[in-house]
């Protein structure tokens, strides 16, 4: 779902069924391939003769196609022709308008983010839920583009969905739907210092947004900015440029990120550009268990290289890479496959691990209830982190906690990264952490 | 259920096996009608290369295809089903030997396995697990979307063996529960006087209903002095069975004649079913009771009952799963087995029960009327159900039942359903309802 690969499409070398599958097959190889592809083929051949009804091709290949990429990771699938159009036509990642988004888990889809304020959000679903129908009809046996099909529909219309909430029954919800906006930077000053909320990564005029938005900081301070904060909580990626731009502002050349596939050869690594805005300014990046791919790149990037120090929680950890693969000899549809992970400079795996704060601060008071959020590790067939030290957790032990009576309205997080960027800590903080990050 | 084991490949189509195959893409080229196929096939195949190539980590092929498997049966309808070598064999040992399990029956809802009700003297019980329950997790794996054939299945094993099951139930925190597996036995029927008249419940059609039903009309014959007068037939709950059971049960009520057909896609895959010429209790009032749990075999009986106007059914209208899954084994199990559904079940009327149910004569509910609307989840319910191909006889059974209530006041305890059977049978208005029904 938070597809970084908009910018990557990889062209589809398409092996016809007279050149070998790979050139490297061994015979045994290709004799086991034969197999299962010969169990398969007899299965379909039971079903076309004798299921109850008739029955296409194509519907019986799509449901197994779904069910094979679906049980490798949360983010591979098959979209057929039809369904590849409207997506290439859309690359709005709200669905419905209900401003939430969802993957299919266990047959049922589940909700990994609610967008603040949007529809959904002011109807008490949050991340974690389960919508079990739509409309009264159920997503069970459903995949997930039929399932959300019924959630999309005209901005003002009332929609029910069946929502399932951990340890309660399903209940009915009904929400109208909305066009659900981001903008792409919002800015202001806090507390003396600048402040830059980055809502996605989708935007494409993100960069130039962001550097406007840091000019016009620049004249409301005077030319004189203490601090800097990018909170990149709550964002879900997007496109990977755009991750490197907004790194670019902020690093004067050298590694980004590298993406790494199966074998060694098929690795790509990312550089910003020479030269940096504000260097030296001390910089603070918000971040939470919401902050996805392109944006736990830009956390990890400006963590491993020492430019600035981040603050919050353990960021989701999506840290796959998925390339679309047009099917162009088959139909006209797509592959959506999971081929790389995402590394940081120092060559840390994000994959299900995610951002480890240098601060770790909670955004509520500790209830005591360890209230685990769903991050990517949560999906039971997350692909894993394939590095083997993965030992940066998060350590319970140093979560700052607001005070009880802390307000809800009041934002703590960004109070403790206000005082941190103002405090001596930050200069100590930031060399201890170059000093035992840069370890090769 | 009805499982056929035909020998392998009796009816495998052999020119699709090979279809990566350069020899056999000339077949494709030949006939028109499988160039569509080929070409899905070979999407398959392709993506499957794909994968293999170039995803992020190694996959294991055989994993692979049990998973394409899968989708592809389960987009079809929520009875059909891959099964992996392993259950194959386990299937066939719960076939032929016993096999442990809680001793509750379950439904569906929203994806959630729920408690109908635990049996008493079995392990459930005995852990207190109550009606309404949520079962949500086996050894702290959650189960919720995994069907209920599965999540049944997992629950199923050695008896002795133990087994964590997270219950939620309203307003309380999930709940961990460990059980010992046992061998639940339920006689498939039981029986008893109630009010001069014959009471017969049957739980399920099992190899030993049949000769159960007729040892349990032997003796409730001595208990009332030779003549019964009147026979309830409880079939509410009872999740059905064996297809040969369903027509031998009914053939204690009916003396010859059809009792079900079932019929598949093609017009000559059709299969008539008799009841034996040996009425056991000619002529004795029936009313047979059902509800929305009836389910498949259940439904045959009612059917068949209702069809042929041997008796009155009263209740509420049946569960609907009227479709024959036949497992076929593939390489004689070897690469594990599959779960189709082939056929549909007919009334000798003709009506398909898929998806519709059986509607009763007399519509009583056992609850009060409270003004909401207390539905039981029947097939049409299930996500991707196959509808009941005939259109008219959906909208016939969709018009609004006139469903009688139990008087305010009624003691939930009591059984309301059973008690207006009762009384139908004796005071005389059976006959009456009869004729107007038949």
């Amino acid at each position: 779902m938070f597809c970084l690969a908009g910018a990557i499409w990889l062209s589809a070398p398409f092996l016809s069924a007279q050149t070998p599958l790979d050139n490297e097959a061994t015979v045994e190889n290709k004799q086991a391939e034969l197999a299962t592809l010969q169990t398969f083929a007899e299965v379909f051949s039971y079903v076309r003769d004798y299921y109850v009804e008739d029955v296409t091709d194509e519907e019986l290949i799509e449901g197994a196609l779904n069910g094979a990429l679906s049980s490798l990771d949360p983010h591979s699938s098959y979209t057929p022709k039809q369904e590849f159009q409207e997506q290439q036509k859309t690359s709005r990642r709200e669905y419905g308008g209900l401003g939430i988004e969802v993957t299919m888990e266990d047959g049922l889809v589940k909700v990994n983010y609610a967008t603040p304020d949007a529809p959904a959000d002011q109807a008490g679903i949050i991340a974690g839920d389960f919508i079990t129908a739509v409309d009264g009809e159920e997503v069970l046996g459903k995949t997930l583009n039929d399932a959300v099909k019924g959630m999309r529909g005209p901005a003002g219309e009332p929609i029910t969905v069946t929502v399932l909430s951990e340890g309660q029954k399903p209940r009915d919800v009904e929400i109208i739907r909305q066009v659900v906006l981001g903008r792409a930077v919002r800015h202001r000053v806090e507390e003396g210092l600048a402040y830059l909320f980055i809502e996605s990564f989708n935007h494409p005029k993100l960069e130039k947004d962001f550097l406007v938005a840091l000019e016009a900081l620049k004249d409301e301070m005077k030319d004189d900015i203490p601090g800097i904060i990018v909170d990149l909580r709550g964002n879900r990626g997007g496109l990977l440029t755009q991750s490197i731009n907004i790194s670019s502002v902020f690093l004067d050349g050298g590694e980004v990120l590298s993406a790494r596939g199966r074998t060694p050869e098929d690795t790509q690594r990312y550089h910003a550009e020479p030269g940096e805005v504000l260097p030296g300014v001390p910089l603070v990046v918000l971040i939470n268990s919401g902050s996805a791919s392109a944006a736990e790149i830009v956390a990890g990037a400006i963590q491993d290289r020492g430019r600035g120090l981040i603050v919050g929680r353990r960021s989701f950890g999506k840290g796959s890479v998925q390339s679309v693969i047009p099917l162009h000899r088959n139909g006209g549809g797509a592959l959506r496959l999971t081929t790389q992970r995402y590394y940081t400079p120092s060559g840390r795996s994000i994959q299900g691990q995610g951002i480890v704060p240098d601060v770790s601060v909670d955004f509520r008071p500790d209830t005591g209830d360890a209230r685990e959020r769903f991050r990517e590790d949560s999906y039971p067939n997350a692909l894993t982190n394939a590095s083997k030290d993965v030992s940066y957790k998060e350590n319970p032990d140093d979560i700052i906690y607001p005070p009880e009576d802390w307000p809800e309205t009041e934002d703590y997080q960004l109070s403790q990264a206000v005082a941190l960027l103002k405090s001596p800590r930050y200069g100590s903080l930031l060399s201890a952490q170059n000093s035992h990050k840069l370890k090769p | 259920m009805k499982y056929i084991l035909p020998t392998v490949g009796t009816v495998a189509a052999v020119a699709l096996f090979a279809f990566s195959s350069q020899q056999q893409t000339a077949i494709a080229v030949e006939q028109p009608a499988r160039a569509e196929t080929f070409q899905q096939l070979d999407l398959f195949a392709n993506i499957l290369a794909k994968v293999r190539s170039d995803y992020v980590v190694d996959v294991d092929d055989s994993e692979l295809i049990e998973d394409a498997l899968n989708g592809m049966l389960q987009s079809l309808d929520p009875h059909s089903s891959y099964i992996s070598p392993e259950n194959f064999k386990d299937l066939q040992e719960a076939t032929t030997g016993e096999y442990g399990g809680l001793g509750m029956e379950v439904t569906s809802e929203d994806g959630v396995v729920k408690v109908i009700a635990p049996i008493d003297g079995t392990p459930a019980k005995r852990a207190g697990i109550k009606a309404g329950d949520y079962i949500t997790e086996i050894e702290g794996e959650s189960i919720i979307g995994l069907g209920l054939n599965e999540a049944v299945d997992q629950m199923r094993g050695k008896p002795g063996q133990p087994i964590t099951i997270t219950v939620i139930r309203a307003d309380e925190d999930p709940l961990d529960i460990k059980l010992f597996r046992e061998i639940i036995k339920r006689p498939p029927v039981q029986y008893e006087v109630m009010d001069g008249m014959a009471y017969l419940r049957i739980g399920q059609f099992n190899e030993k209903t049949s000769p159960t039903l007729k040892t349990s009309i032997k003796a409730l014959q001595s208990e009332l002095g030779g003549r019964i007068p009147g026979v309830i037939l409880d079939l509410r709950g009872n999740p059905g069975g064996l297809l040969d059971q369903a027509v031998k049960v009914s053939s204690a009520f009916l003396d010859g004649g059809e009792v079900v057909s079932t019929r598949g896609r093609r017009n000559d895959d059709v299969q008539l079913y008799y009841a034996e010429n040996r009425e056991l209790l000619k002529n004795t009032p029936l009313v047979v009771l059902i509800d929305g749990a009836s389910a498949s075999a259940s439904e045959i009986v009612a059917g068949a009952v209702q069809d042929r106007g041997r008796g009155l059914i009263l209740g509420m209208t049946s569960f609907g799963k009227g479709s024959v899954q036949t497992v076929i084994p593939l390489r004689g199990g070897h690469d594990g087995a599959l779960r189709l559904t082939t056929q549909r079940y007919y009334t000798p009327s003709g009506a398909s029960i898929q998806g519709t149910g059986i509607t009763p004569d007399i519509a009583i509910s056992n609850v009060a009327d409270d003004g909401t609307e207390r539905r039981q989840r029947r097939e049409a319910d299930l996500p991707n159900s196959i509808a009941n191909e005939l259109a008219e006889q959906d909208a016939e059974k969709a018009a609004e039942l006139n469903i009688e209530y139990p008087p305010e006041g009624f003691d939930d305890s009591e059984d309301y359903q059973l008690q207006r059977a009762i009384e139908i049978l004796k005071d005389g208005s059976y006959t009456t309802l009869l004729a107007a029904n038949g």
